[in-house]
């Protein structure tokens, strides 16, 4: 189908997170602290410990309200979505599995998803459409914060690694996705061109993205 | 430029880019049906987000308001710590957001396809998903039923915030509506439908869902008439 590459590997896809603890050494003890503090009290709200649930919302709320706040574009839609996650994650942490991820990044993932469940709805989108158009893409490649205290830093380094092979606008693009929420339509609207390029720039990005990672 | 893409690398880009968060409108509401219908796309969407998921050491902080956590607690209360009144818990927890639904565009339309779980597994699951959505542009949820161990989720995106939450019906042939809880206006939700709803499950019976006042039980019939509804169709 147009590659010469011979046989591209089309493994079984698996959460390639690492296991807990396992090669933590370049953490440092107050980020593994941390982590174990956060594990520990996950697993408590998993079994339906509500004081627990407090402990998850004072070590993650304010990283869990920049997402949401980043990507709603204002402060009370972003407020209103911070609280439906941690509902979420009251009733969704009996399926935290320490094993499988980590506890930031299952926590992240929900409160991004759920943002940007609230941009694709109408509600959303009308609130949006009365924001004043932010220089979005300035701010999305900004410079990686130091922020890493709960974050592998070693898979930080891989997947950063693979970002910096990809054509600028491919890595420009996918940055600007992740960070904004932004839509194929958007980003292509903000960097005026058709939405046809957009995609290709963003879906070639993405399967170079995974060649460079690998499945491992 | 070389954009032919193989169909298994066109399924994974489309794993990307719902993980992304890229796709809007029918897109998005194709690739999320194909998520939940489908495990193994399932396991491509979150094999996307962990290898993405280092980005999440950049975002800024930023502290919410008091009244945030407060609100949060006000919901919890709402739920019985009681465990042993579980199905009434998980009814309850139908209603998973913060934000109430309000009134949604009339005529909706709901297809529901059960099927066999095409693995040779033991006890291989029966699969019910359903679909119900107005336009590319409008409110839509997606469900998903495994007859096996009764298990049904829900994503629910785009109903407007207002004074009415949507309820989810199951009602049998010739017989009258059997509330399964209000749902959020956005979001997901996840419950085990009690054994003696399981049995209304079947072919010929229909799903529908209703705009009503906000309760933390289920209503005994429905106020108004459906803004979705559809058979259960067995192939």
């Amino acid at each position: 189908m147009g590659h010469d590459a011979g046989v591209r590997r089309l493994n079984i896809p698996v959460i390639s997170l690492r296991l807990d603890g396992v090669d933590g050494t370049q953490w440092s003890s107050g980020a593994d602290e941390a982590r174990a503090q956060l594990t520990a009290a996950l697993t408590a709200v998993g079994r339906g410990d509500r004081a627990a649930l407090r402990r998850v919302y004072d070590m993650t709320a304010a990283k869990l309200f920049g997402i949401c706040l980043r990507i709603c574009g204002e402060r009370a839609s972003a407020e209103d979505v911070l609280q439906t996650v941690y509902i979420k994650v009251w009733e969704r942490a009996g399926q935290f599995d320490a094993a499988r991820a980590s506890p930031i990044t299952w926590l992240a993932t929900i409160a991004r998803n759920g943002a940007i469940d609230w941009r694709r709805s109408v509600a959303g989108r009308t609130v949006r459409d009365t924001l004043p158009e932010q220089a979005a893409f300035a701010v999305a490649d900004d410079s990686p914060l130091a922020d890493q205290s709960l974050v592998a830093a070693e898979e930080g380094e891989r997947l950063h690694h693979c970002l910096d092979e990809l054509e600028e606008r491919s890595r420009a693009s996918i940055r600007a996705a992740f960070f904004d929420g932004s839509t194929y339509a958007e980003l292509a609207e903000r960097e005026n061109v058709p939405l046809g390029t957009m995609k290709s720039w963003i879906r070639r990005g993405l399967l170079r993205l995974k060649d460079c990672l690998g499945d491992g | 430029m070389d954009d032919h893409l193989t169909p298994a690398e066109e399924r994974d880009a489309l794993a990307a880019e719902l993980a992304l968060g890229l796709l809007e409108g029918q897109a998005r509401a194709d690739a999320l049906r194909l998520s939940l219908s489908d495990p193994a796309f399932a396991a491509l969407v979150a094999a996307w987000e962990a290898k993405l998921a280092p980005l999440h050491g950049e975002w800024a902080d930023a502290q919410p308001g008091a009244a945030v956590w407060s609100g949060i607690e006000r919901q919890l209360a709402d739920a019985p710590a009681d465990k042993v009144t579980a199905i009434e818990t998980r009814l309850r927890r139908w209603r998973t957001g913060a934000l109430l639904s309000g009134a949604v565009a009339a005529a909706l339309a709901l297809v529901l396809i059960t099927r066999p779980v095409p693995t040779p597994a033991p006890a291989a699951p029966q699969l019910a998903v359903a679909r119900i959505e107005s336009d590319a542009a409008g409110p839509l949820v997606l469900a998903r039923y495994n007859q096996s161990n009764g298990l049904m989720q829900l994503r629910i995106h785009g109903f407007e915030p207002g004074a009415l939450a949507p309820e989810l019906w199951v009602i049998p042939e010739g017989g009258t509506p059997v509330s399964l809880g209000q749902i959020g206006h956005a979001g997901e939700a996840e419950m085990t439908m009690p054994p003696p709803h399981r049995l209304l499950m079947t072919e010929g019976a229909t799903l529908a869902i209703t705009m009503e006042p906000v309760s933390k039980t289920p209503h005994p019939a429905p106020s108004g008439a459906a803004v979705a509804s559809g058979k259960i169709i067995t192939i």
